[in-house]
């Protein structure tokens, strides 16, 4: 064989089969079948106009990614992204300029991820047990201070945020990219995502070789913090309505896609790239099933045996991997 | 590092089948512009799929479409979230719906999509519960929030002697329609009956047993309580059965909204001597008809409406059919309805 015969091997080596590349299969796979399902599913307007629904739900995947990665959880998100919602409407009802309201929104949005943050490190608590009590503390809060009411009279400049096209391409969508590239840079490409890593392997062994263990989660609870604010905008933008009752059951939505990407809820291992095709796989299976006229039952039968089926095959890598 | 080398290579795949996709769905069109042509199909969203409530609705719905030879699609979210609802409207702008009728979850969330299918050429309405005016051309509705809430009222104080301390368990604190018929409630005790008075409001969340719980924790507290209301089609069974566990039938009197099948046992046995709704089969029907008529262009802005068997309904507003007075169910009657 020649060289560049053998060259050409050793990259297919290297690309052999990934749990990414077994995801990016399926998400063909499904493009194809959805395709032939319904004839509006492959369409230019579609395919960019589902994108808008997997915008919330994926950037929050992004820090819970980092956060099952480090061998936590995170089951606030969607409490406090009613609580950031509530408070931006409410700001506005109270005579707020929008503006300022949604700088409140975000700070309220970051000091619930701080919270989180500083009971799990300074009181040594599991993530799971903190997370579950501000679960129901804000969402709570969110309902107490609303009174369950609804706002919804809000700005026209404030629909950009969620409602705004550039050409078919919707707006929250560049918001998406920027988030992925800089979460992905951030995990893959600087000393941060390391410990990230390291903390997940081994947490003592981290600890002990210097890594700010504490301080790396401080700052991914409170950043999961500002991107559950960012989500709650585009959200409340998006259906131009802010209520304490929104993001109910985000949370699952948000650990499924992540652990359909293949990060293990054991922590260690985990990667941005597969998040995004967990999340975008979910959104594709649901937005063709729904053209195809399936209803809706079904489709949460169907993503149940696709989550199980992840489950087997994430498994089967792990081992191969030990 | 090898980790991160491989992610970089899937983003690149990524990136090639976005790109081969979008190429391959050139002929495809706008959001916009998708649903001009072909559609006929009446499509009808329930605030959610799997209650009595809604697969009663859906009897009735189908009905009318076979009665009227139109393709109906019945389909809504598996969890009542405005959420949900938004992401299907959406999907069915996509499908090419003729005309688009929901039960919103809530009436401003759900604006901005059903606007969008407005401007896309989509006969628009509502039914059951109302999204804002300017984002329907049309709502049907069942009852009036005040004559509903005026019923459970009279209902109740026939019962009572005209006064007493009331538990009201509801869905959910933000649920728009409840809420009015709570304002509606108290409004009539204020100016009819000044000795009935709601001291608490409990949600049930739409889950029974979440029903029970609040009702006998709450009668457990407060054994003064007259009576229940239990406002929604799980709140009011669940109040029975807490009523009926707690020894109390018979003192604490019970009533609500909720669709009659679920209520046989309890009427029987008397723990629950009256209640109120409307009939959600001929709300379906209803809505089938009025949605065909927008299709037809032929839906009249005042007077009446011929629908079907149920013959004329009145058009109370330009965008407004009403589907009649809610019913009265008791042990008379209750044998002749199953939903």
């Amino acid at each position: 064989m020649s060289a560049n015969q053998l060259r050409a091997l050793d990259v297919l080596k290297g690309v052999r089969f990934t749990r990414e590349l077994v995801l990016l299969c399926l998400l063909i796979v499904l493009v194809v079948v959805l395709g032939q399902m319904s004839p509006v599913f492959f369409t230019v307007g579609n395919l960019l106009n589902t994108s808008r629904f997997f915008v919330e739900v994926g950037l929050i995947a992004l820090g819970m990614t980092l956060i099952i990665i480090t061998g936590g959880i995170d089951l606030s998100v969607g409490a406090a992204m009613a609580l950031v919602a509530v408070t931006v409407g409410l700001a506005h009802q109270s005579g707020v300029p929008m503006a300022l309201a949604l700088v409140l929104g975000l700070a309220v949005g970051l000091a619930a991820g701080l919270f989180n943050g500083l009971m799990i490190t300074r009181l040594d608590l599991h993530p799971l047990v903190v997370t579950l009590g501000t679960f129901a503390l804000f969402r709570g809060i969110a309902l107490g201070v609303s009174g369950g009411g609804a706002v919804s009279s809000f700005p026209q400049w404030f629909e950009y945020f969620g409602q705004f096209y550039l050409g078919p391409v919707p707006g929250q969508l560049f918001v998406f990219i920027a988030a992925v590239t800089a979460v992905w840079l951030l995990l893959s490409r600087t000393p941060f995502g390391r410990y990230v890593y390291a903390i997940g392997n081994n947490e003592e062994a981290a600890r002990f070789s210097g890594v700010p263990v504490r301080r790396v989660k401080v700052v991914l609870y409170t950043g999961i913090g500002v991107l559950v604010s960012m989500a709650a905008v585009i959200y409340t933008s998006r259906v131009s309505t802010s209520r304490a009752d929104f993001g109910a059951g985000l949370e699952l939505d948000v650990i499924s896609a992540v652990v359909l990407g293949g990060a293990s809820i054991y922590g260690g291992s985990g990667t941005i790239a597969g998040t995004v095709l967990g999340v975008v796989i979910i959104a594709t299976l649901r937005n063709g099933l729904s053209l195809a006229g399936v209803e809706t039952t079904w489709q949460v039968f169907l993503l149940g045996v696709l989550l199980i089926a992840a489950v087997f095959v994430n498994e089967f890598f792990r081992r191969r991997e030990e | 590092m090898r980790t991160s080398n491989r992610s970089a290579l899937t983003v690149a795949a990524l990136a090639a089948v976005v790109a081969l996709v979008s190429g391959c769905g050139e002929t495809g069109q706008g959001p916009q512009q998708s649903a001009k042509e072909g559609g006929k199909i009446i499509c009808l969203m329930p605030k959610l799929v799997g209650i009595p409530y809604f697969e009663a609705s859906k009897t009735g719905a189908e009905e009318a479409a076979k009665e009227l030879k139109v393709e109906l699609t019945y389909n809504g979210p598996t969890e009542g979230k405005a959420a949900l609802q938004v992401e299907m409207i959406e999907q069915l702008i996509q499908r090419q719906c003729g005309a688009i009728s929901v039960a919103a979850n809530d009436p401003d969330a759900l604006a901005p999509a059903m606007k969008k299918a407005k401007e896309a050429g989509i006969a628009t309405g509502a039914w059951d519960a109302d999204v804002k005016k300017d984002a329907r051309d049309v709502f049907v509705n069942q009852a009036t929030f005040e004559a509903v809430g005026k019923q459970l009222v009279d209902i109740m104080s026939k019962q009572t002697g005209e006064k007493g301390d009331f538990l009201v368990v509801t869905g959910s604190l933000t649920a728009p329609n409840q809420r009015a018929w709570l304002e509606e409630m108290k409004a009539h005790m204020a100016d009819k009956y000044p000795d009935m008075k709601v001291a608490a409001v409990e949600p049930g969340e739409e889950n029974l047993q979440k029903g029970i719980d609040v009702t006998r924790d709450y009668l457990k507290a407060n054994p003064d309580t007259a009576g229940v209301f239990g406002i929604t089609s799980v709140a009011l069974p669940g109040a029975a059965e807490a009523v009926e566990q707690a020894g109390l039938d018979g003192k604490v009197k019970v009533t609500g909204l909720t669709t009659p099948n679920e209520m046989k046992d309890y009427i029987k046995k008397g723990t629950v001597e009256e209640f109120v709704l409307w009939n959600p089969v001929d709300l379906g029907y209803l809505a089938v008809h009025v949605a065909k008529a927008q299709l037809d262009k032929k839906l009249p802005r005042s007077g009446k409406f011929k629908a079907g068997r149920l013959g004329e309904v009145e058009v109370v507003k330009p965008d407004e059919v009403l589907l009649g007075p809610p019913i009265v169910f008791n042990k008379d009657n209750i044998g002749e309805y199953d939903f």
